[in-house]
């Protein structure tokens, strides 16, 4: 028995008045619309020229509730759904819009990303020693492509994620379209580790995957053996480590600003002035007073520093020892984290 | 593209007369279309003094209608004169003009007071001019209670008033209001419609807008009906009534058995059509309702018909406009 | 309609314009992200403030850059000492404790920082001689003639000093001392005043003009028509006899008026603490004040400029964020650039580019010897000593930079002043422009 059936009146149903149109009348589908229209709202008792006639007859259907015994799918295939609908966005349509400048962003950033491995592999084709010995994989290039300040921290990744968490959580909350996932089977850490997932593996398709390039055209080009790979393997490993943590804290830091804000402007912009605003300032106190200290409340100095240290290129921070610039990237991630928990689980589902 | 140096409001620099004989609002065959699709086609419209309702089911192209004649929308063909004036190219007319806006949306930081005074400055008065005339137009539409409280507080009704308060804070000869009365308890209702019949009493040109029939028939009789983007009735509301009347009218009978009834009722003269929809209705046509009140519970007392219901599913906008759009226009 | 009695100038801006600039006032104040901004802006500084001042409280170490106050041979007398009175700082036997009367050793500490720069010059082309031996130990040695004219250019224990344009128009120095003279300044003023100056500098161009310059617009300037259009409370302000380009304009005006009187409070609490507390012989600094008057001047046409094309770039899109956020970190990278490069074309590109050059112009005003000074601290005792340079001259020689495009000072000023007006004028118009051009829902 299929649950319509059950909903049947107990009564028999009093024929609705029908709307109905002289004979040579167009079929056109407005009787539903007009029949909608003729509202009052609210106006009953003022109105004058309606005649009103007494409902003699009413009905009140008996409420049966079936409890469905469907099988509700498993959690990742929900979870995947969410995951699928905001990465495929970047590629086409039907999916969550990202907007056509963001899009166009992501794409200059991949290319750009990948200059080291175009002159890898144009040194390999030319067989310039010299022009490879700059550009060929080496522990400074790898450190380089994922935590290099200019270009890369500057004007890339961190302008990525400021776009990407722009409109991620806030404009669920303005328009209120977190009713929609909400009101579905989904809980609400599902929700925003999904939306975290999505943002970190979109800069991770820019940052990751044109590290991997970089590492395979040196291989393919320079027709490295196994002996080398064995070799620079583990410092590829701890660039990949880093260009996580990387993501990790843009993307934790960035998801955070997105929930306490209403609009898309400000998580954006204020991403970036932590990123670039704490770096500036710790540059300046670095440069003129010796003192390193700031370069704690930057996440980006953090960052580099940790790099540095696993990665093992030349440290650039002597003051302080790279595990001081983990645990302050530990507590970054910590509140940011806290603060976009209870902000999502604190979420109202109503339009704002 | 100079900024307006005296700040009188003329907000442009070259010099701007009214031209005295233009009407307040003059639309010959605007057209605007959004893409494929037409918000207005083909408008010609010329309207001077007195309060005109502008009818339409949502979507029919009134607040389209509206921002045209406020500049916020270019037309795509045809030309738009408020007083004589491009109002896309010039917002100097203006200065004789209040429009309240359908948006809801206000400020909600703002006192009544504080909002009506400081968009008076924006036509062109002085700090002290504005609040004598915000105190003014508050009193007019019966705000002076809550002037200096925060809009946010307000009721919806209030927050319509504050609009046309704003609005008619430059003392406007033509005011546009877009559905005030959206969502207005009925005493709102009441003295929404008050202040605009008062409007019209005082000589202005207001131009109103709604969905609902009952509404503007309260307050005009003169209305402009718009459907789909087509201008489809212009002129006295009863006289399009009237004409209507030329039109078939059904009047619809639930009775225990219609049948018996209709043999009844098809006696009367001026029934030209009978039908059953179903088993227990009757659904009469004719082209004088009147007629047909008159002897109709007659009949049925005199023949003991049990009746359940009498219904004129025609009587109101929806109707007329189902008429107007089928292609039995008058 | 209303009284046609003459306005006063005051009554006049009293009605359209002052009504939405004062209207954006009261608005900016309702919202909490005015004051997170503000706050968070003020706080950044105050941190930067705070070190500034522990720095300046704290002594600057002394260097003995010459070596003299150690005593090689261990006889007791610093070599400083054994060197002014003739015996041998190498050679244990040798000392004046011999003399008869025997001489008591010196304390040690008069042989550092004990010879200053005495540089009575100013940094123009051209050799100049420079230089006293504080100390003696040049010119009451008993030194040959020739010992005490190592540079040859006649004058006995002197420094000169040569300022020379090469041929792609850079300025370089170069700097040849007679062996002896002003070989040990006070690393403790030297620093201080570097350091200070520096600071100055580097807070001004990256604090002021690069950081408030760009992010105060940033989150204050991009919604200041587009949030009005979406919220559509923009039909209130349109509907008035008002053209859309001077709703543009007062709208920007708004926004300076809280972002101006921002600017100039935290700059005239920067020249208050950096005149307090910097080094001076009396109580305040005064000449720093026209450095800091720039500075803040340079912020305010930076915040104009960057008002203005944040806010065009609202109304043209609404993501007009988007694009902006790319623009800032552009504006960054040419901070950065202007820094190293003042004279690099792709800086005319910019708005922080012009913005530092009137920094840059006033600090060549103020401090007229700043490249001499500049020069001094890199030199710092000459190559003899054991310290190359002093603390300070690095930052100094890094934060500052000439005006670029080979003006004076003062042209430098005005020029940067017309082309940011300009800057602003133009995108008023687009802004305006643009906005007229757009249809309101």
């Amino acid at each position: 028995m299929n649950p319509s059936e059950e909903n049947q009146p107990i009564t028999e149903p009093v024929a609705t008045q029908s709307v109905e149109y002289a004979a040579e009348a167009p079929v056109t589908g407005k009787g539903r619309l007009e029949a909608a229209w003729g509202s009052t709202e609210g106006d009953e008792d003022l109105s004058v020229s309606t005649p009103t006639t007494p409902k003699t007859d009413g009905q009140i259907f008996k409420q049966q509730y079936k409890t469905w015994n469907g099988e509700l799918n498993p959690r990742w295939m929900r979870n995947w759904a969410i995951l699928r609908h905001h990465l495929l966005g970047v590629f086409k349509k039907g999916h969550r819009p990202w907007g056509v400048a963001i899009r166009l962003y992501l794409l200059v950033v991949f290319i750009a990303s990948m200059s080291d491995v175009g002159m890898t592999l144009v040194s390999g084709v030319i067989g310039d020693s010299g022009l490879h010995s700059v550009w060929g994989v080496s522990r400074d290039n790898l450190y380089g492509h994922v935590l290099g300040f200019f270009p890369r921290n500057m004007l890339y990744y961190p302008v990525v994620a400021a776009l990407l968490v722009g409109g991620v959580i806030s404009e669920d909350r303005q328009h209120g379209t977190s009713a929609l996932y909400f009101s579905r089977p989904i809980t609400r850490f599902d929700y925003v580790a999904m939306k975290f997932t999505s943002v970190a593996m979109i800069q991770g398709l820019l940052i990751l995957v044109t590290l991997a390039l970089y590492y395979f055209a040196e291989i393919l080009t320079m027709g490295r053996g196994w002996a080398w790979i064995i070799d620079t393997f583990p410092m590829f490993l701890a660039t990949v480590f880093s260009a996580i943590l990387l993501i990790f804290t843009y993307t934790s830091i960035g998801l955070a600003l997105s929930s306490v804000s209403k609009g898309k402007f400000f998580p954006g912009i204020a991403l970036l002035a932590i990123i670039l605003g704490t770096k500036v300032l710790a540059f300046i106190v670095s440069n003129l007073f010796d003192r390193e200290i700031l370069y704690l409340i930057s996440p980006y100095d953090c960052l580099a520093h940790v790099g540095q240290a696993i990665i093992g290129t030349q440290p650039t921070y002597d003051q302080y020892s790279w595990t001081w610039s983990l645990a302050s990237l530990a507590a970054m991630n910590g509140l940011a984290l806290y603060v976009l928990s209870t902000r999502v689980s604190s979420m109202e589902v109503t339009r704002e | 593209m100079i900024p307006d140096f005296d700040q009188q409001g003329k907000a442009q620099t070259k010099e701007w007369a009214p031209e005295v004989s233009a009407p307040a609002i003059l639309l010959e065959n605007v057209s605007k279309s959004y893409g494929r699709i037409f918000a207005l086609s083909n408008i010609t419209l010329a309207l001077n003094g007195g309060v005109t309702g502008v009818l339409g089911m949502n979507g029919a192209g009134k607040s389209t209608l509206f921002n045209i004649l406020m500049g916020k929308l270019k037309v795509s063909q045809g030309s738009v004169k408020l007083f004589g004036t491009n109002p896309w190219k010039n917002t100097a007319p203006y200065a004789r003009v209040g429009f309240v806006p359908e948006h809801e949306k206000l400020y909600d930081w703002m006192t009544g007071h504080g909002f009506v005074s400081t968009f008076a400055r924006l036509n062109g008065l002085t700090r002290d001019e504005a609040k004598i005339e915000a105190d003014r137009v508050l009193n007019f539409v019966g705000l002076t209670d809550v002037a200096h409280k925060k809009m946010g507080q307000y009721s919806k009704g209030m927050r319509q008033r504050a609009k046309i308060a704003h609005a008619l804070v430059n003392d406007p000869e033509l005011i546009i209001l877009d559905e005030p009365l959206q969502g207005c308890d009925p005493l709102a209702r009441t003295t929404i419609m008050n202040v605009i019949r008062e409007l019209g009493r005082m000589g202005r040109t207001v131009l109103v807008s709604s969905h609902i029939l009952q509404e503007i028939e309260r307050i005009t009789e003169q209305i402009v009906i718009l459907h789909q983007g087509r201008l489809l009735a212009l002129g006295n509301l009863h006289a399009i009534r009237e004409r209507l009347d030329q039109i078939p009218h059904r009047i619809s009978i639930q009775a225990e058995n219609p049948k018996a009834l209709a043999k009844n009722v098809i006696d009367i003269d001026e029934v030209f059509g009978i039908s059953f929809p179903d088993g227990k209705n009757l659904s009469i046509q004719t082209h004088n309702l009147g007629a047909i009140h008159s002897q109709l519970p007659r009949i049925i007392v005199e023949n003991d018909h049990k009746i359940t219901s009498i219904d004129n599913p025609d009587d109101d906008l929806a109707s007329i406009l189902g008429y107007l759009t089928s292609g039995g226009g008058a | 309609m209303m009284a046609t009695k003459p306005d006063t100038i005051y009554r006049a801006f009293d009605r359209k314009a002052s009504a939405i600039v004062e209207f954006t006032l009261r608005q900016y104040r309702t919202r909490t992200s005015t004051w997170v901004v503000l706050g968070v802006g003020f706080t950044a500084l105050a941190l930067i403030f705070l070190i500034y001042i522990d720095v300046m409280s704290s002594e600057f170490d002394s260097y003995d850059n010459d070596g003299d106050s150690l005593d090689y041979d261990n006889d007791g007398y610093p070599s400083g000492q054994e060197i002014r009175l003739g015996t041998d700082p190498w050679d244990s036997e040798s000392h004046p404790g011999l003399f008869d009367p025997p001489v008591e050793p010196d304390p040690v500490s008069m042989y550092i920082n004990e010879d200053g720069f005495d540089w009575d010059i100013t940094s123009k082309l051209g050799k100049q001689t420079a230089g006293y031996d504080d100390d003696g130990d040049c010119l009451n040695s008993d030194k040959t003639a020739s010992q005490k004219d190592t540079n040859d250019n006649g004058v006995p224990c002197d420094i000169v000093v040569e300022f020379y344009r090469t041929s792609d128009g850079q300025i370089y120095s170069e700097i040849d001392a007679d062996f002896g003279v002003d070989e040990d300044p006070d690393e403790d003023a030297y620093s201080r005043e570097a350091i200070h100056l520096a600071f100055v500098l580097s807070i001004g161009k990256l604090g002021f003009v690069l950081l408030l310059g760009i992010f105060l617009p940033l989150f204050m300037a991009t919604g200041l028509i587009r949030d009005e259009m979406t919220s559509g409370t923009m039909h209130y302000m349109l509907a008035k006899p008002i053209a859309r380009s001077e709703v543009f304009l007062y709208r920007t005006l708004g926004y300076l008026g809280i972002v101006w009187p921002y600017v100039i409070a935290l700059g005239i609490l920067g020249a208050l603490i950096s005149g307090f507390v910097g080094p001076s012989e009396s109580f305040f600094r005064f000449a720093d004040l026209g450095v800091w008057l720039a500075i803040i001047f340079a912020t305010m046409m930076a915040t104009l400029v960057y008002g203005m094309l944040f806010n065009a770039l609202g109304v043209f899109w609404k993501y007009g964020i988007i694009l902006a956020i790319p623009f800032a970190a552009w504006e960054l990278g040419m901070a950065l650039l202007s820094m190293g490069v003042p004279d690099a074309t792709i800086l005319r590109f910019s708005v922080v580019g012009w913005a530092l050059m009137i920094v840059d112009a006033a600090a060549m005003m103020v401090w007229p010897n700043l490249d001499l000074f500049i020069v001094m601290g890199w030199w710092g005792g000459g190559e003899g000593g054991v310290f190359k340079s002093l603390d300070g001259a690095a930052p100094l020689d890094f934060f500052s930079s000439k005006p670029g495009m080979g003006l004076s000072a003062f042209s430098a000023t005005i020029v940067a002043t017309l082309v940011l007006l300009f800057q602003a004028a133009i995108l008023w118009f687009i802004g305006g422009a643009l906005f007229k051009g757009k249809e309101i829902q």
